[in-house]
């Protein structure tokens, strides 16, 4: 029986890194094992040379490497399998999700939302990257490999912008005109010039390009142009400005009445409303638009009502939420005054009219809201002075 | 008679399952000769073939390491977990099923 020495250990430790075997757990697994073929085998007066070079060369074929090539090839494999598998459940389940959120959201029943997002999210963080890293795998040629990247990256463009549109996100579009641009300008020209010329995939190839620009077509015949959009927010703008108007003339005839007469302007409960809405108006006509107060010039100023909601200005820490609780109690308040007048005529706020922070609503109907809130308000003081001065006459 | 890699390659994860079984826990060499001993020679496990499969039944989750320095160089002891060991048993039976229809298969064949 041979004893082994620190030195030849080393020597044998070091033969093993030198003919290219990187993992370190299977280096240990190695020189133990020749190790103890040695120490076993060999006399204790033999050749330790001259035996270790006959013992490595019966651990390969060509070269020690290929114990370490295989041992990754079974690891890999083992991976592709589970990727595979997580692949196939991923897609399966976000298939499902995504099918009873959109059955839940038509028949408006709680939950739709997280259903919808958390299918989007597997589908596109989850199912579309496992597909291109396994498909990319199975392609040989370069080609190949870059139409499935270039499609793997439009499929998930798409599928984040549609989630970014309905969780109101800003950048949505831009997410789905890039998904197009992508398919258009970089897949097709590529998918084109690889198999035009394959008289073997030459007739799919030409199917497919058509696909590509009647889908994409399609896509942006449902989209907004640019002009469109601008259009669509000056007509928001004018319709608000309107509205607008409509309070200011209410508000004069409001005051002139009341000069006419011996009366208050204004009930107390009344230009509590009117002071809490006018804030909230201002705060979020000027988030939107960066302005004020709008006048017929917002045209050239480009400061127009969007299509934002106003939902995106109600954070906790944001001073429109305070003042919109304000609001909401000032208006309850109010409503208890309409109660006790309702002999005289006046008509209750409805809920609706006051802005809902947690809904889905653009700041043109905010705005709108609140500016019909201020009428209903005004009108009420109009009917109380009219039915004083009666009063007053009889 | 020695049989061939490609007949052990596929019965070696099952081999491997079933000496750790027996004998608690084991290191690679150890392996090879314990399967030499009990066949007779027969069988004769290769290294190239038998450290891919321990690192990728390690990496399975069905045998643990344990790692022992003995002077300048490393003894790692392989184990069954858990796993291994509900997988053993459904190894087994499967290769011996497997070497029930064999027979059959191959008795209708040299009939």
């Amino acid at each position: 029986m041979y004893q082994l020495n620190d030195e030849q250990i080393t020597f044998i430790s070091n033969d093993i890194r030198a003919r290219g075997v990187e993992m370190e757990s299977l280096q240990d697994d190695l020189l133990d094992h020749i190790c103890c073929i040695i120490e076993n085998r060999l006399e204790a007066t033999g050749d330790f040379h001259q035996f270790y070079a006959n013992v490595i060369q019966s651990f390969y074929k060509k070269e020690l490497r290929e114990i370490e090539t295989e041992t990754i090839l079974l690891l890999q494999n083992k991976n592709y399998y589970t990727m595979k598998k997580v692949m196939i459940n991923s897609g399966i389940l976000s298939a499902i999700i995504m099918s009873v959120g959109i059955f839940f959201k038509f028949q408006h029943l709680p939950g739709a939302g997280v259903l919808i997002f958390t299918g989007i999210l597997l589908f596109s963080f989850l199912f579309l990257p496992l597909l291109f890293v396994l498909r990319l795998k199975e392609k040989q040629h370069k080609n190949d490999k870059i139409l499935l990247g270039l499609g793997s990256l439009s499929a998930i463009l798409i599928s984040i912008g549609t989630l970014f549109k309905i969780m109101h996100w800003p950048g949505a579009n831009v997410l789905g005109i890039s998904s197009v641009v992508v398919l258009v300008l970089f897949y097709l020209p590529v998918n084109l010039v690889a198999g035009i010329r394959n008289p073997d995939i030459k007739m799919n190839t030409i199917v497919t390009s058509i696909l590509i620009i009647s889908g994409c077509g399609l896509f942006l015949s449902l989209a907004r142009s640019p002009q469109g959009s601008e259009l669509q927010y000056i007509k928001n703008t004018k319709y608000y400005l309107r509205n607008d108007m409509l309070v200011k003339n209410e508000l004069a005839l409001v005051s002139t009445i009341a000069k006419g007469g011996n009366v208050p302007a204004i009930s107390e409960a009344g230009r509590d409303v009117m002071e809490c809405s006018t804030l909230l108006k201002t705060f979020i006509l000027e988030k939107e638009t960066g302005e004020k107060e709008l006048n017929e010039n917002f045209v050239a100023k480009h400061a127009w009502l969007g299509e934002s909601y106003s939902e995106n200005f109600f954070g906790e820490s944001s001073p429109a939420t305070k003042q919109l609780d304000n609001l909401r109690t000032v208006v309850k308040r109010y409503n208890v005054f309409c109660a006790g007048h309702r002999s005289e005529g006046l008509n209750c706020i409805p809920d609706e009219t006051v802005i809902d922070a947690n809904g889905n609503e653009r700041v043109t109907d905010a705005l709108n809201n609140l500016a019909q809130l201020q009428l209903l308000v005004l009108q009420n003081e109009r009917i109380l002075q009219v039915s004083h001065r009666l009063s007053l006459r009889n | 008679m020695n049989y061939s890699s490609e007949l052990i390659k596929g019965t070696l994860k099952t081999i491997i399952l079933k000496l750790l079984s027996d004998n608690n826990k084991m290191y690679g060499y150890e392996m090879t000769q314990k399967v030499r001993e009990l066949t007779a020679d027969k069988i004769q496990i290769t290294e190239g073939a038998l450290y891919p499969t321990l690192h990728s039944m390690e990496n399975e989750g069905l045998i643990t390491v344990e790692s022992e320095f003995i002077g300048k160089r490393v003894r790692k002891y392989y184990s069954l977990s858990v796993a291994g060991k509900s997988k053993k048993a459904e190894k087994i039976s499967e290769l011996a099923d497997f070497i029930n229809t064999m027979k059959v298969l191959l008795d209708l064949r040299l009939q």
